[in-house]
């Protein structure tokens, strides 16, 4: 019996779905539901975590978040108009700390720069989230330039042509026609980017955690210590996704905001 | 037979597939490999699986790529005795003593206290060895921080999940303690000013002054700490053959040995 291509297709997504329920179940029928409430999902110790979990952990990783997203813009702008300057040795500068920041891990530099240069030079960090989150925006800042280099580079030629032929400065040309229109273009990368360094953020903990600066992270891997038992952790996960969803939300609003306007 | 059919049985033979996979995966929980001449099971056939927070000399650390240590030269013995093969799964200490229950291991050896709430989730060994806590400063220092009331006000590092976490967190009530994961960080911290004092067991604090300089021991802290190996709650044949071998090895001058070797 020979089938219509469009009746195949119906089959075959039944056949995916019926499939897709009956793993779906058979999960659900291996899984001991009481015994993995017990050890994720234990009520008791949620309601424990609140409200220091929002406080302390939540409000931390904020901190350190945006210290390091606003000093990595700045960073990420200043280099990527030094990657296109004409001035050679800015061009070169700037490679290399593109380079270096960005193939070094997070970890690697969070240990040579939180504890490498007090022990180097005798200078203290005056406090613990800057030795956190300078790091962190050194990182960010390498990866951002890139971002907004593309951008930049994403803007006709013609813009900067009609507005130096008005008159403008280069720099004037810059700062009030090109970045502007170039935002518009790297606003999702840029989103992405402050989401990865939400959870990046959770390394800052290996130089060290006083009661005080403890992140979400690792405030859910000391209640997993104290309570024998991962429900902190998945309290953690959720806040995190409490943290991340709007902004992802917040910034497909603008996109979709910005695309009326381009039309 | 039309095509239908067919994909039906491709369906029906996927579903029969996972619940297969699906329940050998459970049977393998609670299950472990035995081994011909051992009374005990472990959880890699022919391997004894030992879980530590490495490098902890002179407990236990990598020499020449070999696993050494007081800690797992004890093991490495025992092993051998029943004619498996030590392996070493390097794993943080917070939490370290729930490895066995979940699997991962046969055995934490990894300079470990035993105290009641650890002894909750894990059935400990006779004690092996008696710690002390001490406080280790930069040797500038010597002659400033010379107890825990001196360092009030002060910054003193703790390895996160330790007794000496908890005695510092008990005792040093005027002090700031900072959290490490790893006791390297905590030693760059010391160097590099961001701590003024590092609180952990004595012996650890010793090698390091030995191996290093720069720091020195200014207080000792007599906590009555007994080190223990800790396996799964329950796993009764495996710690019973342990204490035997450690028994066995105190006395026959194999324990005295080791000690002479790492601590004198």
């Amino acid at each position: 019996m020979a089938l219509s291509p469009r009746k195949k297709a119906q089959y075959i997504r039944y056949s995916v779905y019926t499939l897709s329920l009956i793993i779906l179940a058979v999960i659900i029928l291996l899984v001991d539901l009481g015994r993995l409430q017990n050890a994720m999902f234990r009520w008791d110790i949620i309601t424990d975590q609140f409200p220091r979990i929002i406080t302390l952990a939540a409000r931390n990783t904020l901190i350190f978040t945006a210290l390091g997203f606003s000093g990595g813009l700045v960073l990420g702008l200043a280099f990527a108009l030094m990657r296109l300057s004409k001035v050679r040795p800015y061009r070169w500068f700037a490679a290399v700390y593109i380079e270096i920041f960005r193939g070094i891990p997070l970890l690697v530099t969070l240990l040579l720069l939180g504890f490498g240069i007090p022990i180097a030079t005798g200078w203290r960090w005056p406090n613990p989230y800057l030795q956190g989150a300078i790091p962190l925006a050194l990182v960010a800042g390498a990866y951002m330039a890139e971002t907004v280099r593309a951008g930049i580079e994403a803007i006709p030629r013609g813009q900067m042509e009609a507005a130096r032929s008005l008159g403008m400065s280069y720099p004037r040309a810059m700062g009030t026609i090109i970045i502007p229109q170039a935002f518009r273009v790297i606003m999702p990368p840029l989103t992405n980017e402050l989401v990865l360094l939400i959870k990046d953020t959770s390394l800052i903990s290996v130089l060290g955690v006083t009661s005080a600066t403890k992140d979400l992270a690792r405030f859910g891997r000391d209640g997993v210590n104290q309570t024998a038992n991962a429900t902190p952790l998945i309290v953690a996960g959720f806040v995190y996704l409490i943290l991340t969803v709007p902004l992802t939300q917040l910034s497909a609003w603008l996109e979709r905001r910005a695309k009326v306007g381009q039309r | 037979m039309s095509r239908l059919s067919r994909m039906t049985k491709i369906v029906a033979a996927f579903a029969a597939l996972s619940l297969a996979a699906g329940l050998a995966a459970c049977g393998g929980d609670n299950g472990g490999s035995s081994n011909g001449d051992a009374p005990f099971d472990v959880v890699k056939a022919g391997k004894f699986t030992v879980c530590t927070d490495a490098p902890y000399p002179p407990f236990e650390y990598e020499e020449d790529g070999k696993w050494t240590g007081f800690d797992l030269d004890i093991l490495r013995a025992f092993a051998e005795g029943y004619g498996l093969q030590m392996d070493v799964s390097v794993q943080t200490f917070e939490g370290i003593w729930l490895k066995p229950a979940a699997g991962d291991c046969d055995i934490v050896a990894s300079a470990m206290t035993i105290t009641p709430e650890r002894s909750e989730n894990a059935l400990f060994s006779d004690p092996y060895y008696n710690a002390a806590q001490s406080l280790m400063v930069r040797s500038d220092d010597e002659d400033v921080y010379v107890d825990l009331a001196s360092l009030s006000g002060k910054a003193i590092g703790v390895q996160s999940g330790t007794t000496g976490a908890d005695y510092a967190k008990a005792n040093a009530t005027g002090a700031q303690i900072q959290e490490f994961d790893d006791p390297a960080a905590m030693f760059l911290a010391l160097e590099g000013g961001q701590i003024d004092a590092i609180l952990q067991d004595l012996p650890v604090n010793v090698e390091r002054v030995k191996a290093m300089g720069k720091t020195t021991i200014t207080a000792v802290f007599e906590t009555d700490e007994y080190y223990g190996f800790a396996v799964a709650p329950g796993n009764t044949a495996l710690i019973e053959a342990v204490n035997a071998t450690l028994a066995a090895m105190q006395d026959d001058g194999r324990y005295d040995a080791l000690y002479d070797k790492y601590f004198n």
